[in-house]
């Protein structure tokens, strides 16, 4: 099929932007800099295209659906949200600095998709449970829940590298990356879009739970992950909000944070239970 | 006979919980400690980070939400309560046990897990109610905590948040505009009477509280607007006790059951998932008909029942039920949830009769109406039917009563052939099951007819409205809370020499880029008011 070659091909589009950026941090000229946005939005713009794509070419095959349905297309999409929040970032910051965790992030997602031999990249139909509008808002706004926390991680990460400047020895990558309360400040606000679309997530999932099962809750693993990251994060707003824990500390708690995403998202399929994914 | 094998696994536990209660006792005094001393670990004070105060902006920014505490409750009890980090530590404390639960298979998964381990663990993970924690004692205390917590906390913080939603400042304050950025202030000329109209009715446009005086300084102008956002925690903390609500009465007052229905056939009672006698429904629900769609590749497309529902003599409903549609009726909700088929009441039965005048005749019998057979050797009739006898595929019992002697009865089975390949000699030694018992008849079972059932899920659940207004209450709650402040807006017109300057100035109670924003915009607006 033609959208998994064109998405395939992106994946090595993102490890160029990531080269670029990181060449960037590490010569310090703005020129790659701006390569690697170009780049990174030319892949972007033609990722949106593969995916639109994939879903006509579902209809073609008679049993159309958005191309939301399954491990492959979660990846797909995961990879497609992290680069448009980035961009966005970029876009209202100004800064690159994060520019290479971002891009790396979405080039893992997209070559485990594209080339791990245990994910299938077919169109497969939507079995009866799946059918559902409220299923389609409880991905989309996981998934972008996900990718706030994914630049989270990344600008928490930002934060700790950026801690081991020293004013004397003037590391001009180091320099590139913004003040630690610049990254302080971006970290919260990604938590914070990334808490309330999670939230969504949940609510839109129960919604849909309740339609095809009967309960909006069942403890199921997968279930039960998405809540434990979600208060986990809710323990971070309260801390931040009213004890003011700043800095190292919150940048550590947001790195755990997205190890819970990352265990919802994968480490649950490890586990027993039902969840639509776990099979495919 | 043990119905499942939870009934006779979760007494056991019951039983442990009595004979242990001393065990219970030390357990809890240890968690006690634990918990006092995570507690302390919790009261770390704020990191310094290098600069403070920046204003980085990305899609709004939130300066410190804390309001001032309120510390003159002297009681000890009152205090635990009111703090957040009770708060994070619940929070965190949740989290960490909710992970025992997606480790340790829970409820019916758990019998077979239960059975491989070591008597020691299985004593202590059903001395913990691992099997099934998140309906335990302690994992329901954590979340009555939780409430609790919330509870006490809105209420001790409400004087506080109230005061703040109440005052508002006199308009004729100087301090705001002080070291404000030049952009926010200019000068016009002009009669400082003439600026008091246009002034007001641009301000009553965009604000709200609009209060003015005029003093011999100059005219004074307040306005304000998201006075409600303090309350935007409220509604997500409530929104949090509503579902808690939800959950507790759902789990009181709600059940869950399921029902098959053969197409053509009605129910009025349903069974529970957890076991006991079957629930009354109060009306009836019948299966006109049942379908299945597939794909081209086999896979299920969609499945669908189409039911009645009879109440009081008279039909009051009728629809179709799919997988994501279901249909309420009295508060009782039906889901379409699985399908399987029963057999019928009729079958084709093979007769052939071999010996001196053989004959060979197929001919199709219903449940328990007798046939004769072909030579006046007496009749047969079929007394049962199943769908899979002995695991062996479908089969009939067939009774043959001759005109005298015993009346003898045969399992039939349908794929008589490929069972003599798998089990030679079974038939043989089984006279029950050999379909050439009574001589010289041989019998076979050439078809049987089958129906389809629906599989309903069937539950009541009175707490889930209350999940649904809790859910919107958050999500309109985050966005008051995260995206909306309250700004105080002043505005000042000053008699000078050659004329009048006015002045812009504003306070916020978070985003401060969103307010600097909001006063370059008013600035903007009041030149073109007053310069044009
Ligand atoms: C998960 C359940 C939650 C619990 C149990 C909880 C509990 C609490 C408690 C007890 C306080 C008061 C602390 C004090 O006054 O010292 C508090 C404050 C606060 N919580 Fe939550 N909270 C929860 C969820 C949330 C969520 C989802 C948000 C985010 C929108 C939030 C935002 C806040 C804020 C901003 C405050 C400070 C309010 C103030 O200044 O009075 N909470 N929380």
């Amino acid at each position: 099929m033609v959208n998994t070659v064109i998405l395939s091909y992106i994946t090595f589009v993102y490890f160029v932007s990531f080269f670029f950026y990181l060449l960037m941090m590490v010569i310090g000229k703005s020129t790659l800099g701006r390569i690697a946005t170009y780049v990174t939005l030319g892949g972007f713009v033609v990722h949106a295209f593969a995916i639109i794509l994939r879903w006509i070419e579902s209809y073609d095959l008679g049993i159309g659906h958005a191309p939301l349905s399954n491990l492959y297309e979660s990846l797909i999409f995961f990879a497609w949200t992290i680069i448009l929040l980035y961009l966005l970032i970029e876009w209202r910051t100004k800064n690159k600095s994060i520019g290479a965790i971002a891009t790396l992030l979405a080039f893992g997602a997209m070559a485990y998709g594209s080339y791990s031999p245990t994910i299938s990249s077919r169109i497969q139909p939507l079995v009866p449970a799946l059918q559902s509008n409220w299923l389609l808002a409880h991905v989309i706004t996981s998934f972008f829940g996900y990718a706030a926390f994914a630049l989270a991680f990344g600008l928490s990460l930002m934060y700790l590298i950026k801690r081991l400047d020293n004013p004397e020895k003037q590391n001009m990558f180091l320099n590139l990356i913004p003040r630690l309360s610049i990254l302080d400040d971006l970290t919260y606000q990604m938590v914070v879009i990334g808490f309330l679309l999670l939230a969504l997530g949940i609510i839109t999932g129960a919604v849909w739970a309740h339609s095809a099962w009967g309960s909006y809750w069942t403890w199921d693993p997968k279930e039960t992950w998405s809540l434990i990251t979600w208060l986990v994060y809710a323990a971070l707003l309260h801390a931040r909000m009213m004890r003011g824990w700043r800095g190292k500390r919150l940048a550590i708690f947001s790195i755990a944070g997205f190890l819970c995403v990352m265990f919802t998202y994968f480490g649950v399929n490890y586990l027993p239970g039902l969840h639509s994914y776990a099979q495919s | 006979m043990i119905k499942s094998p939870l009934d006779c696994f979760f007494p056991q536990i019951k039983l442990q919980f009595q004979k242990n209660s001393a065990i219970k006792k030390q357990n809890f005094e240890v968690l006690w400690g634990l918990t006092l001393y995570l507690i302390q670990v919790a009261f770390f004070r704020c990191e310094e980070s290098g600069d403070t105060g920046c204003k980085w902006d990305l899609f709004f920014s939130l300066g410190d939400m804390a309001a001032s505490k309120t510390t003159n409750n002297s009681n000890l009890i009152w205090n635990f309560f009111c703090s957040v980090n009770l708060t994070i530590f619940l929070l965190i404390i949740l989290a960490i046990t909710s992970i025992v639960g997606t480790v340790i298979p829970q409820q019916d998964s758990a019998v077979e897990f239960a059975q491989r381990l070591n008597p020691g663990f299985f004593r202590l993970f059903s001395f913990l109610q691992l099997f099934d924690m998140y309906h335990s004692i302690w994992f329901r205390i954590l979340i009555g905590l939780l409430a609790l917590n919330l509870i006490v906390c809105s209420i001790d913080r409400f004087p506080a948040i109230w005061k703040l939603f109440k005052t508002s400042p006199r308009p004729d304050r100087s301090k705001p505009f002080e070291n404000i950025p030049p952009d926010w202030s200019f000068s016009v000329k002009g009669n400082i009477k003439d600026t008091s109209t246009p002034l007001h009715e641009l301000l009553d446009g965009q604000f709200k509280k609009i209060k003015s005086k005029e003093t011999d300084k100059g005219l004074y102008f307040y306005g304000e607007k998201g006075r409600y956002s303090y309350f935007g925690f409220y509604l997500v903390h409530l929104s949090i006790l509503f579902i808690i609500l939800g959950g507790i009465l759902g789990s009181f007052f709600g059940f869950e059951a399921y029902v098959n229905i053969p197409e053509g056939d009605y129910v009025n009672s349903v069974r529970l998932r957890a076991g006991g006698a079957p629930v009354k429904l109060g009306f009836e629900i019948r299966c006109e008909k049942f379908f299945v769609e597939f794909y081209k590749d086999g896979t299920p497309k969609e499945y669908r029942s189409d039911i009645t529902i009879l109440a009081d003599g008279k039909e009051a409903l009728k629809g179709n039920l799919t997988v994501n549609n279901p249909i309420t009726f009295r508060g009782i909700t039906f889901y379409q949830s699985s399908y399987g088929t029963i057999p019928g009441n009729k079958a084709r039965i093979g007769i052939s009769r071999q010996g001196p005048n053989p004959s060979d005749v197929s001919i199709t019998m219903e449940l328990r109406k007798p046939v004769p057979l072909p030579g006046n050797d007496g009749n047969i009739h079929l007394a049962d039917f199943r769908p899979d006898f002995m695991r062996l595929g479908p089969a009939v019992l067939l009774v043959v009563r001759p005109p005298e002697g015993e009346e003898k009865k045969l399992w039939i089975f349908r794929d008589h052939d490929s069972i003599r390949e798998r089990f030679p000699e079974i038939f043989e030694k089984f006279p029950g099951l050999n379909p050439a018992a009574f001589e010289p008849y041989f019998f076979s079972l050439d078809q049987m007819e089958s129906k389809n059932y629906t599989g309903l899920q069937v539950n009541k659940d009175p707490g889930v409205s209350f999940i649904w207004i809790g859910c919107f209450m958050m999500i309109v709650g985050f966005f008051i809370a995260f995206f909306q402040s309250h700004r105080g807006i002043f505005v000042r017109a000053q008699p000078t020499k050659k004329g009048i300057r006015i002045s812009v100035a504003g306070r916020s109670n978070k985003n401060p880029v969103g307010l600097e924003r909001e006063l370059d915009k008013l600035s903007q607006k009041l030149r073109n008011l007053f310069m044009t």
